[in-house]
């Protein structure tokens, strides 16, 4: 396998114990110019499973390597071939982004000056502007525009379409589908299920520190089915439940479609999916 | 380099500047002059919240470079303030001796002794400050308020010694170009001091911040 094919991330075995949570044993596998969706409820883990990553925690086991490069000795080979977006996180808000991009600038040796005006443009970002007067959007498309002029392959987003209004978050949508078709690997965190629908390729689901499920977007859905009852839930749909919720007039039923035979079911939507595991969990 | 224009470009802070002014305090007479440097530890402390406000921790760890490199950016970037710092009061020690120097009754004159001591100073603040800082750099008014007390005592401890320790009162606070000799080993003590103690507190902040799981 060349070095091109490499995935960008792979992580296998990650654990890491804190005193009211823990990370247990997530393994996973980027493929290269896909949008890869990382969901589960607050809390569950994301960001800590990121921070592992990027080394801001340091794992308490666990291996992870870049394109196939360990974090040990390449970190700053790693770094400046990703980039890492934080919706809760706006850096020198005070600072026109002209500074702040002189001053990044330096540390890539593959800063592309031509790439940044472009991106600079086309987000219809102001240089001249401050963090503090962007929208959470734009500030999330200026440390794209970052990330993209120094080349960066893989980008890492904690959570970017939190915040948003649902215009601003269906264009940054729009923006991951831009760069997977430029062959970039888009690794995203969110609890909105519904900017995953329309845009991952895969999804990773992670629930109270476990991953839960792996699998290309379209068969995890397959996976599932969900049943409508006005009423009281038939005890063969009960059986088969994997997590029901309350609705306005009955219940929703989560089955997995091997258990839905002969019984009316319909597509599950990622939300729904994400939802009913969830109350699951929550009786176990 | 880099990463003290880094330093300099995105993290300084305003009240760095005013306070390498305060260095001038040094013309007012009768005032304790070890207080300017624990201004200048006010800025430093500053600049470190400052850094927080702004996730400067976050966005430098994404940059290609160390934890390590992060940790020795941040102090040589102080450290370059308190040099300034020291070269000020330096100044103003000389202007001050040009226009009449008039004695101290709040600890040492202005005189190269002076320097010594304000490089002793800006030691115990850098091997105190930035340890404690960098375990928790969400948390930098618990090291600064730790590392002031430190100053204060310090300052005290020579305002009091001008009056009651033989080596401070008949040497080192009486008029240049008296005791030249002794006081330039003071301030050559001082530096060794004041150099010796910032690479410690550079290896000892590193192995910190390399250590701690950062909650950003």
């Amino acid at each position: 396998m060349g070095s091109e094919m490499k995935s960008p991330l792979t992580v296998q075995g990650l654990c890491k114990e804190y005193p009211a949570f823990k990370l247990q044993d997530v393994s996973f596998s980027l493929v290269p110019g896909t949008i890869t969706g990382f969901i589960g409820r607050n809390g569950a883990g994301k960001t800590t499973t990121i921070n592992s990553v990027l080394s801001f925690v340091h794992p308490d086991a666990g291996e992870i390597t870049f394109f196939g490069m360990p974090w040990e000795d390449h970190d700053r080979e790693i770094k400046e071939k990703i980039g890492f977006v934080s919706a809760g996180m706006t850096y020198y808000t005070r600072k026109k982004l002209k500074a702040i991009t002189a001053v990044t600038k330096t540390f890539y040796p593959a800063w592309d000056d031509e790439a940044y005006r472009q991106y600079m443009s086309a987000f219809g970002l102001d240089e001249e502007k401050t963090p503090a007067e962007l929208s959470n959007g734009m500030k999330i498309k200026y440390a794209l525009a970052l990330a993209l002029s120094h080349g960066a392959e893989l980008l890492i987003l904690d959570e970017p379409t939190s915040g948003l209004d649902p215009v601003s978050r269906e264009e940054l949508v729009e923006v991951f589908l831009k760069l997977r078709d430029e062959g970039k690997t888009v690794f995203f965190s969110t609890h909105i299920t519904s900017d995953l629908e329309k845009c991952a390729d895969r999804i990773l689901f992670l629930q109270q520190g476990v991953l839960k499920a792996d699998d290309d977007l379209d068969s995890f859905r397959n996976t599932w089915r969900i049943a409508e009852c006005a009423g009281e839930i038939p005890e063969t749909v009960r059986t088969a439940a994997r997590g029901i919720c309350r609705t306005r007039d009955g219940y929703t039923v989560l089955i997995r479609k091997e258990d839905a035979a002969g019984t009316e079911t319909r597509e599950a939507s990622l939300e729904e999916i994400m939802i009913h595991l969830e109350k699951e969990a929550e009786k176990e | 380099m880099k990463m003290l224009m880094k330093e300099w470009k995105l993290c300084m802070h305003p009240t760095g500047y005013i306070m390498l002014l305060c260095t001038a305090l040094i013309l007012v007479p009768g005032y304790p002059y070890g207080v300017s440097c624990f201004y200048m530890g006010l800025a430093i402390y500053f600049i470190c919240l400052t850094a927080r406000e702004n996730h400067d921790a976050t966005y430098t760890l994404t940059l290609p470079v160390s934890r390590g490199d992060a940790v020795r950016a941040r102090i040589l970037f102080c450290a370059a303030l308190e040099v300034i710092d020291l070269l000020l009061i330096a100044l103003f020690i000389l202007i001050k001796q040009l226009i009449g120097n008039m004695p101290n009754p709040a600890g040492l004159d202005a005189g190269v002794a002076l320097v010594g001591e304000a490089m002793i100073l800006f030691a115990i603040f850098n091997m105190i400050f930035f340890p404690l800082y960098y375990r928790d750099i969400n948390k930098p008014g618990k090291a600064f308020g730790i590392a002031a007390v430190a100053v204060f005592l310090w300052i005290i401890l020579e305002v009091v010694g001008t009056y009651t320790i033989s080596f401070l009162r008949d040497i080192l606070d009486q008029p240049d170009p008296q005791y030249m000799g002794d006081k330039m080993l003071f301030t050559l003590g001082g530096l060794a001091l004041f150099l010796g103690g910032t690479a410690l507190s550079i290896q000892r902040s590193a192995k910190k911040f390399e250590e701690v799981d950062l909650s950003l």
